[in-house]
């Protein structure tokens, strides 16, 4: 039987720990726990529930009102990992400087990203925006047209990345990429950037940006950067969204080529 | 041309062969073979040499006798060569004289080309001449131009105008006469070529003279090239060229035997450097761990390398402290079980070495015969008590130091109060109480020392200025020969800029201060809240293990007999790391942070180490409780014993008991010495295993897990641990304070942490490695040195406390230990000046020990202090002045520099602008000879510099000056240069812009 004074001792250990990891505890509490909590209370899903809020607390046609909506509801009421407000404002300069024309997005989720990209595009430039969840495109489609972008600027494909992917070409009419956002599976980073690469729908100049790298991390995606020489790459260092003790980057890569 | 590549080609030669030169008189090949390769690398710069000035001069003149006189002299060179060097291999005696061959050959080609071009001179004009002439040698003259000052053509062409003019002069002079002189010059070639060295024996006195200034001027221009407003590249392409024109030529100015001597002395000073350096390494291949701690410096920081060396330094510590312990106290004690006399030990373990086991043996017998001892078992206290027999040898007990290990030379109870043992009257009571003093002594000793000559350091070191430019130009170790090494200094450096540049980055910063300070005093709130608390579990739970002991220890378990050491390790570990959470609240520089760090750690630890002494003198009154009663029934059960014998026949001798059915009483010291060795073998499992756990287990998990998780472990949440100086710092000075305290009780002490200590060093090394990573804010911590030794001293001073306090108050027990009987433990020493000195001598110490000696005594050494803080002070502030005078005089003589480099600089304006002028002036006139003006710059570049240095007109109508080494009286017109160029090894300076002067005054 260990007496309770040795367990006393333990008190500093698990303050230590709890103090030190905080903000991963609340996010763990606020991304999980309340989110099973809401799902069973409402029944429905969690996009469902952003899209209600949205929906009743936005201006129709106004992205700009939409975005807000959503991030208050991400940092208030429920955690969804969007781009969110910080490193969304480092996207929209990359795509302001680059003022690319044909864009694919890996990963809409609820849209969120979609229409960040989506207002910040010139005009005459195409979006093709991959979701491979069935529910969530749904959802996505709905809060696009809320904003006001019709098919002509965003094309929503409901596929996962990997199918998608090698038929971009002969589907989509694509040739060139001139811009990239990554924000689905962290695991598929890397698989999907060589399979771009290995259907030569990168040229020169073409900017690939891929959100959270460091938290939860693509270390093989990183690894692959450091090795491969194809790419002028930085990692935007900033926080994950809608918290501010964890830190995480978005990696911006320009392909370079093969020299 | 084949004159160009040819000379090229024997430029790269004569380069490798210098530099096989140099590594072979680091490599101490043999002499002779050395010598011969310097020689002939000299031969052949000589010989380019000669070349040159040869090309320069045939533009201009032929040498007529010279084609015919060639196989000649030739032959007349080798025979001279076979006999200066027939040491020489045969394939380098080959190479040479095909260099020679070739460039005697083309030598001859281009004299053939000049003689013909002589020829045409005779019939036609001059200048048509000249231009034709010219054409020929243009692309040697021009690529070697391009080759020494990196073609730049504006220049180059402005130089052309200054060359014609000089040009014309010297052709009329060398027309109208001067065929004895050629063929002296042509003597002074041969010679030169022939010689390969300069023989001092074929050089003239005057030439001596000259070769002696020109060494001393080279010297002179080593010396203060420093200080030169020069490019750093020439700088050291004329460093370079200086040294080896001395290297060459100082050995020529003594003769025949002296400069055999002289060349010897060089090479031993040579050999000396070597050695010395070798020495140097074997040194550093000496100090323990230094490789280990080097690498970890590299790779980690000065901070975590400080830690290393001061765990070093502490066990340099511990082990005097256990020679002493082992060598004057268990040994003597030990050995009594051979019989051996215990002031024999020394010669003992020396006779081990030298003479064979039979004769230990009889040298044994003989004092097994001779001696007496008490060897374990002989006396009560050498003896495991009969109850305690049965589990005596139980590994639980003996991991408690119960058992026999409690009734062995570990501690303080085996020792025998028998006043003088052996033959030679080894005092043993009185060496174990001087060594327990000792031990302190020296100690104290030892730290006062180290902390005097560390604030020595840090007082004559540059407090900061220059802080990069030190870095900068200084931190390359050139003593370094392994690449491994040099890869770990050059990351090493690239830390030490890290630290610095975050160093400087936190000095500028300035936050909100009001919030800072509100949370560095809140910090400090959580942080004594904190100690309050592990205060309290610890007085607590000591309270318990009272009641515990009340109780009878049997009756509980493991966990609630080692409740203390438990909790106490358990709260040393943990705290340190909440502490460290808090103290990112208060923003402090790395440096200060770590400080703060160590103070509340130290705080804690003597907090915890205070109450654990308190609950063990409560322990010991216990005991001495005990031992009273214990001491009662003795002496009831001696006379029960004794009368009970006495009454059945009293002639009868007096019955023997086993020694361990002595009844005992229960020594409190060896009580002290196990809870000491106890708390220091918990401490030290606590640290292991945090170790094991802490850092290598989350490590290893980490590494591989990271594979199939969710998220990145490496660079997110558990990551690795890095490596906590501060409270491996404090353990380590803590532990060292325990060992301190418990080494009287329990004289195995300083043992048991030299095998800590140096089972640590491995393990910790190997961890930091392995599985930490460095700190993310890497810091300097030289200045924390002083701050761990401080820490120590306090620590030394607080740990002393107790043990003297004990020593002092409470009598020894009556039957264990050494001053077992005594009143108190410092009677050894009156028993000692009593019995073993003279009687004056007591009586003198008597005197001496009187309070009215002594006060005065403690009076003058108050004072004596007083005194020299006050000069050290004073010599400080001396220092600081003198410091600023220096900076005040440098800033002065840095202004007085610019404004005369300004002044120049405005000078050479001036220059420059009506230079233009009048070179656009004669541009236009003269737009018709541009191109032969271009072709003129063939000439060498001497005879420009020449030209540009004398510029008075009276000097123009001179005859040609050709660099040759001609003898004293004709050269000693233009011995005002002071600029040897007749010797090899030099190049000309060019100044391409006081060239132009000339051709300025000539308009």
């Amino acid at each position: 039987m260990v007496s309770p004074a040795i367990a006393l001792a333990f008190l500093p250990l698990l303050l230590t720990l709890i103090i030190r990891y905080r903000y991963y505890f609340v996010l763990f509490y606020r991304a999980v726990l309340v989110r099973i909590w809401k799902d069973c209370v409402t029944g429905l899903s969690r996009e469902e529930r952003a899209f209600q809020y949205v929906l009743t607390n936005s201006t129709p046609g106004d992205p700009d009102s939409i975005l807000d909506a959503f991030d208050y509801w991400c940092s208030k009421v429920e955690f969804i990992s969007n781009i969110g407000p910080k490193k969304g404002k480092i996207l929209d300069r990359l795509l302001m400087e680059q003022s690319p024309l044909t864009v694919l997005e890996l990963g809409a989720h609820c849209g969120y990203s979609t229409v960040r990209i989506a207002r910040a595009l010139p005009l005459g430039a195409r979006l093709y925006s991959i979701e491979m969840d069935q529910g969530n495109a749904a959802i996505a489609e709905k809060i696009i047209r809320l904003a006001g972008f019709d098919d002509d600027t965003v094309e929503l494909i409901v596929n996962p990345s990997d199918e998608v992917i090698p038929r971009l070409r002969s589907d989509y009419n694509l040739e060139r990429l001139d811009f990239v956002f990554m924000d689905h599976w962290k695991k598929c980073y890397l698989p999907d950037l060589q399979l771009l690469e290995g259907y030569g729908l990168l040229g020169k100049g073409s900017m690939i940006v891929a959100d959270n790298v460091l938290f939860p991390g693509a270390p093989k995606f990183l690894r692959y950067l450091r090795k491969c020489g194809l790419y002028e790459w930085k990692i935007h260092r900033a926080t994950l969204e809608y918290s501010r003790g964890i830190r995480d980057g978005m990696a911006e890569l320009i392909y370079q080529g093969i020299k | 041309m084949p004159g160009d590549t040819l000379i090229t080609s024997e430029n790269d030669t004569d380069i490798e062969l210098d530099f096989a030169g140099v590594e072979d008189f680091q490599e101490n090949h043999k002499r002779e073979k050395h010598n011969g390769k310097r020689r002939n690398g000299d031969r052949q710069e000589n010989k380019r040499e000669n070349q040159r000035r040869k090309r320069s001069s045939k533009s201009v003149q032929g040498i007529r006798e010279e084609s015919q006189s060639k196989t000649e002299r030739r032959e007349r060179s080798r025979r001279r060569k076979g006999k200066a060097e027939h040491e020489t291999s045969g394939h380098e005696g080959n190479k040479r004289e095909r260099d020679q061959t070739r460039a005697k050959s083309t030598k001859s080609k281009k004299n053939i080309k000049n003689e013909k071009t002589r020829k045409l001179e005779g019939k036609e004009d001059g200048e048509a001449q000249e231009k034709s002439e010219k054409g020929k040698l243009k692309l040697v003259c021009t690529k070697n131009e391009e080759k020494i000052e990196s073609g730049d053509q504006l220049k180059e062409k402005e130089k052309a105008l200054g060359v014609k003019k000089k040009k014309k002069r010297r052709k009329k002079v060398v027309e109208t006469s001067s065929e004895p002189e050629t063929s002296e010059d042509g003597d002074d070639e041969e010679e030169v070529n022939n010689d390969g060295e300069v023989r001092p024996e074929l050089l003239s006195p005057e030439e001596l003279e000259k070769l002696k200034e020109a060494v001393d001027e080279k010297k002179k221009l080593i010396q203060s090239l420093r200080g030169k407003p020069w490019p750093m590249k020439q700088k050291l392409v004329t460093l370079r060229e200086s040294q080896l024109f001395v290297e060459k030529y100082e050995g020529a100015l003594g003769k025949g035997k002296g400069r055999k001597l002289y060349a010897y002395k060089v090479m031993m000073t040579k050999k000396w450097m070597k050695f010395q350096r070798d020495f140097e390494n074997f040194k550093t291949a000496c100090i323990p761990w230094e490789m280990k701690i080097k690498e970890i410096e590299s790779h980690f920081g000065s901070s975590v390398a400080s830690y290393f060396i001061f765990l070093r330094w502490m066990y340099g510590i511990n082990m005097i402290l256990f020679s002493l312990t082992f060598g004057l106290v268990m040994v003597p004690e030990v050995l009594q079980f051979l019989n051996l006399n215990c002031t024999f030990i020394l010669f003992i373990a020396l006779y081990i070495y030298f003479i064979l086991q039979v004769r230990l043996i009889l040298l044994c017998t003989f004092f097994e015969q001779a001696l007496m001892g008490r060897p374990y078992g002989s006396i009560p206290r050498k003896t495991v008590p009969r109850a305690e027999e049965a589990g005596a040898m139980d590994f639980a007990v003996l991991w408690d130091f119960g058992g026999y290990a409690q009734y062995s030379v570990l501690f303080y109870g085996y020792y025998n109060n028998q006043r003088a043992i052996g033959w030679f009257k080894f005092r043993m009571p009185l060496s174990y109480f001087l060594v327990g003093v000792g031990t302190v002594a020296y100690s104290y000793m030892v730290v006062i020392r180290t902390m005097a000559r560390n604030a020595n350091e840090s007082g004559i070191g540059d407090d900061n200025s220059f802080n990069f430019s030190w870095k900068m130009f200084t931190s390359w170790d050139y003593l370094i020969g392994n690449p491994e090494t040099a890869d770990n200094k050059f990351a090493s450096i690239t830390t030490s800029f890290k630290e610095a540049i975050l160093e400087e980055q936190e000095s500028r910063k300035d936050d909100n201060i009001h919030l800072t300070r509100f949370l560095r005093v809140l910090a400090n709130f959580l942080v004594l809240c904190c100690l309050a608390g592990s205060g309290y579990l610890i007085y607590f739970v000591v309270r318990r293990s009272q009641k515990f002991a009340l109780d009878g220890l049997e009756n509980h378990t493991w966990w609630e007999r080692n409740e203390v050491n438990m909790v106490m390790s358990l709260l040393g570990m943990f705290c340190p790391m909440l502490f460290d959470v808090i103290s990112t609240l208060e923003n402090y520089h790395p440096r200060v942070a770590l400080q703060w760090q160590l103070g509340r750690i130290f705080a804690l630890f003597l907090g915890n180490l205070y109450t654990f002494i308190i609950a063990l003198m409560d322990a010991i009154n216990l005991k001495r409780k005990e031992e009273k009663v214990v001491k009662y029934n003795i002496t009831m059960w001696e006379a029960t014993l004794y009368n009970g014998t006495g009454s059945e026949n009293s002639t009868a001798p007096p019955i023997t008991i086993h020694p361990a059915d002595v009844p005992r009483g229960p020594c409190w010291e060896t009580m002290v010495g196990q809870e000491f060795v106890r708390l220091i073998i918990s401490d030290t499992m606590t640290t292991y295993i945090t170790l094991l756990i802490g850092d290598f287990l989350r490590a290893v998990l980490v590494r591989f897990l990271n594979h199939c998780w969710c998220w990145d472990l490496e660079a997110g949440f558990p990551s690795y641990s890095e490596f906590d100086v501060s409270g491996n710092v404090l353990g380590l000075i803590f532990n060292q304070g325990m060992i301190w305290m418990g080494a009287f009780y329990a004289p195995c002490l300083p043992a048991l942490n030299l095998l800590r200590l140096h089972v640590s060093m491995y393990l910790q090394c190997w961890a930091v490695m392995c599985c930490n990573v460095p700190q993310e804010r890497v810091f300097k911590a030289s200045g924390s040195n002083n701050f761990y030794m401080a820490m120590l001293l306090v620590i030394l001073f607080l740990s002393t406390l107790p043990a003297i306090y004990t020593i002092v108050t409470i009598p020894p027990s009556f039957d264990c230990g050494p001053f077992s009987g005594k009143n108190r433990m410092f009677d050894v020493i009156q028993e000692t000046l009593e019995s073993d000195f003279p009687a004056w001598f007591s009586k003198v110490f008597s005197y001496a020990s009187n309070p009215g000696l002594v006060l005065p005594f403690i009076l003058l050494m108050v004072l004596a202090i007083y005194y020299l803080q006050s000069t050290s002070k004073s010599y400080k502030e001396a220092n600081v002045e003198l410091k600023k005078k220096l900076q005040m005089q440098n800033e002065e003589n840095k202004k007085k520099n610019k404004q005369a480099a300004l002044k120049a600089q405005m000078d050479l304006e001036e220059a420059k602008k009506s230079a233009s002028q009048t070179a656009e002036h004669q541009r236009n006139n003269n737009d018709s000879v541009q191109r032969q003006e271009d072709d003129e710059e063939i000439d060498n570049k001497n005879q420009r510099m020449y030209h540009g240095r004398n510029p008075s007109p009276s000097v123009g109508n001179r005859e040609p000056h050709f660099p040759v080494r001609d003898p004293g009286p004709r050269n000693a017109h233009n011995g005002n240069h002071g600029n040897p160029r007749y010797l090899p090894g030099f190049h000309q300076q060019s100044e391409p812009r006081m060239c132009r002067v000339p051709s300025l005054e000539r308009h």
